[in-house]
């Protein structure tokens, strides 16, 4: 158990090694010299070269092949610094000056009060809802239910979001625009839930289908215990462990919250935050937040890995 | 030769079944207009685009000479709507294009040769996929804004456009069919018939080419449907977000984009034709994978 442990820990942090790397390429060798976004057209090139110094942009990328290698150039270059901003969240906005760590704890309180609700709702409501279309196989509930679906899931969110607010407007003009009011947060909870349902439904009513078709379920059946019996006692908790994967992965989202319903609502999360600085090209915030939904999700990863060694013996041989 | 029926091979009875179901022909009718859609607006539309505004017709609703209406320059509705059909069914085509057979070869290498291979692809694997989803495409393309590859050359290929959409997407779907070639390449590395090729001789590339990458083209088949459903979508929203095609090109989400606000002054008609025609496609793409995965499926095959 130990050893499945620590050789899942390596791997975990492999991977966010292999983020921060991937995050140094992109945004620090490919993204090139984003200064002309923060500087007048005709600044002097003094003011060019304290953005630079101040952004810690003038050391060299890897070392300085000009000059002798040595051990301090390579903890003096971009990429030591970048791998410590990304480690302790300690750098500093180009817009703001604000440092992202700071960004994150302000931030992240509006995208959880959004997407908490939005998702614990959204679940519960597609896996009764799968349950119901599981329950009724092949009658007309079943395949109204399969086409709605189908349907939601072709619509994009976005046209949710924007009709949703309509709607809203229509019956409540206030609740509408932005969350001054906290109350209001229930317009893009609604939207949230009212998105994800198609695809979810489906998803989940496939996972039911394919345990129903277990021996399992015949045996149970057979000994008398009604279809919605044997689906809530039997199926639903041999289902758990697909749809927690299916959870776990929405984990980063949790506290990166809906890029789109954010800046359209107008909600001062994490979500719009990444929106904002994509426009404004502020590299070290862009930085920051992705790395930030790659570890939130190495490391639920990594916990239902060990949940699942934990509870089933089979998977710590593989 | 005259073979009996039931040897028939699994591609051709998928094809037969495909072309029996309605709802299949139907999916891809739809499609096939789409495409057409897509060329007339590419070779008769395109041209005249950037000078068809007119500010004395703006916000118009649907009429006679405008079928689906006006936007805010004046420019016809149905014409932006036509040529964003070019722009989502070209990012489409080409991000799977480039998509699915990098993430078969790759998967199957990694899934036939295992060992260093495959734990530098995996870890490639895991590495890109713990960005996920929209991010990592927002990452990609944020990335992309001011690169230039080959500048200079006439093979200039400018990031910052639909190429570079494209090329973000392209890095991002290759992992899914990665990972399941990978995990079927590995079943077929134990078959006989591997076996049979390897002792007689055969060289690893040759046996990849020949034995392990055709037995996994089914997944690439049904990847790349999904991968199309799911390419037209992100272009859609990096669009809206203004990191999509350049700014000003006409498509779906920079429709919605534009249109976003329209709705509560009572201007239903650009918004209505984007999310309309993203929805017809996706759903007969979605449709027409889902047939396309049933009668891929040799246990399905049989019922």
């Amino acid at each position: 158990m130990g050893a499945f442990i620590l050789r899942r820990l390596g791997q975990a942090v492999l991977t966010v090694g292999g983020v921060m790397l991937v995050t140094f390429v992109l945004f620090r060798v490919v993204a090139g010299d984003i200064s002309a976004n923060y500087l007048s057209p005709d600044a002097p090139p003094e003011a060019r070269e304290r953005f630079y110094r101040r952004h810690g942009l003038d050391r060299p990328l890897l070392v300085d092949t000009s000059k002798p290698i040595t051990s301090a150039a390579f903890w003096d270059s971009q990429f030591t610094r970048h791998v410590i901003d990304s480690v302790t969240f300690r750098a500093t906005s180009y817009a703001t000056g604000q440092s992202v760590g700071r960004t994150i704890i302000e931030r992240a309180p509006y995208s959880l009060a959004l997407t908490m609700p939005a998702m614990a709702l959204g679940w519960l409501i597609a896996l009764a809802l799968a349950l119901l279309t599981a329950r009724c196989r092949d009658t007309w509930v079943d395949r109204l239910g399969v086409v709605a679906a189908t349907a939601g899931m072709c619509i994009p969110l976005l046209a949710y979001m924007i009709v949703g607010q309509w709607l809203v407007f229509r019956v409540a003009p206030g609740a509408a625009w932005g969350v001054r009011h906290a109350g209001n947060i229930y317009v893009p909870v609604a939207i949230a839930v009212l998105a994800s349902l198609g695809g979810n439904v489906r998803l989940y009513r496939t996972i039911i289908l394919e345990e129903i078709s277990r021996d399992y379920v015949r045996t149970a059946r057979a000994k008398g215990a009604t279809m919605s019996r044997a689906l809530l006692g039997h199926v639903l908790p041999n289902c758990a462990l697909p749809i927690l994967t299916q959870l776990v992965m929405a984990i980063p989202f949790l506290v990166m919250g809906s890029l789109l319903l954010e800046s359209f609502f107008g909600i001062p999360g994490l979500g719009g935050q990444l929106v904002a600085s994509i426009s404004r090209r502020d590299v070290p915030i862009v930085t920051a937040l992705t790395f930030l939904t790659a570890l939130l999700y190495v490391a639920g990863l990594l916990a239902t890995d060990i949940l699942y060694a934990v509870s089933d013996p089979r998977v710590r041989l593989k | 030769m005259n073979r009996p029926a039931t040897t028939r091979s699994l591609r051709r009875r998928a094809g037969r079944k495909l072309v029996r179901s309605p709802m299949a022909m139907a999916c891809a009718g739809v499609i096939a207009l789409y495409v057409a859609a897509a060329v007339f607006a590419a070779f008769a539309l395109t041209p005249r685009w950037p000078t068809s505004h007119d500010y004395a017709r703006a916000n118009q609703p649907p009429s006679l000479a405008a079928p689906l209406g006006t936007d805010a320059f004046g420019r016809s509705v149905l014409t932006k709507t036509l040529l964003g059909a070019k722009v989502s069914l070209t990012v489409g085509l080409v991000t799977n294009v480039i998509a699915i057979p990098l993430g078969m070869v790759l998967g199957a290498a990694a899934g036939y040769y295992g060992r260093r291979l495959d734990d530098v692809v995996m870890w490639l694997v895991a590495t890109l996929a713990a960005i996920p989803g929209i991010v990592r495409v927002i990452a990609l393309k944020f990335a992309f804004a001011d690169t230039v590859l080959l500048d200079g050359t006439p093979l200039r290929l400018d990031l910052g456009g639909m190429v570079g959409v494209c090329v973000a997407l392209s890095l991002t779907f290759w992992i899914g069919t990665c990972r399941l070639v990978r995990a079927e390449a590995m079943k077929i590395r134990q078959s006989d018939y591997v076996l049979a090729a390897r002792a007689a001789g055969r060289s690893g590339p040759g046996i990849l080419f020949a034995h392990v990458l055709p037995n996994v083209m089914h997944i690439g088949v049904v990847n790349f449907s999904l991968g199309f459903v799911a390419a037209v979508m992100a272009e859609v929203v990096l669009s809206y977000l203004g990191i999509g095609v350049a700014v000003g090109a006409p498509s779906w989400g920079s429709m919605i984009n534009a249109a976003r606000s329209d709705l509560i002054v009572g201007r239903w008609w650009e918004l209505t034709a984007a999310v309309g025609a993203i929805f017809v496609l996706v759903l007969a793409m979605d449709l027409l994978g889902d047939r396309l995965r049933n009668a891929l499926d040799p246990k399905a095959g049989k019922a």
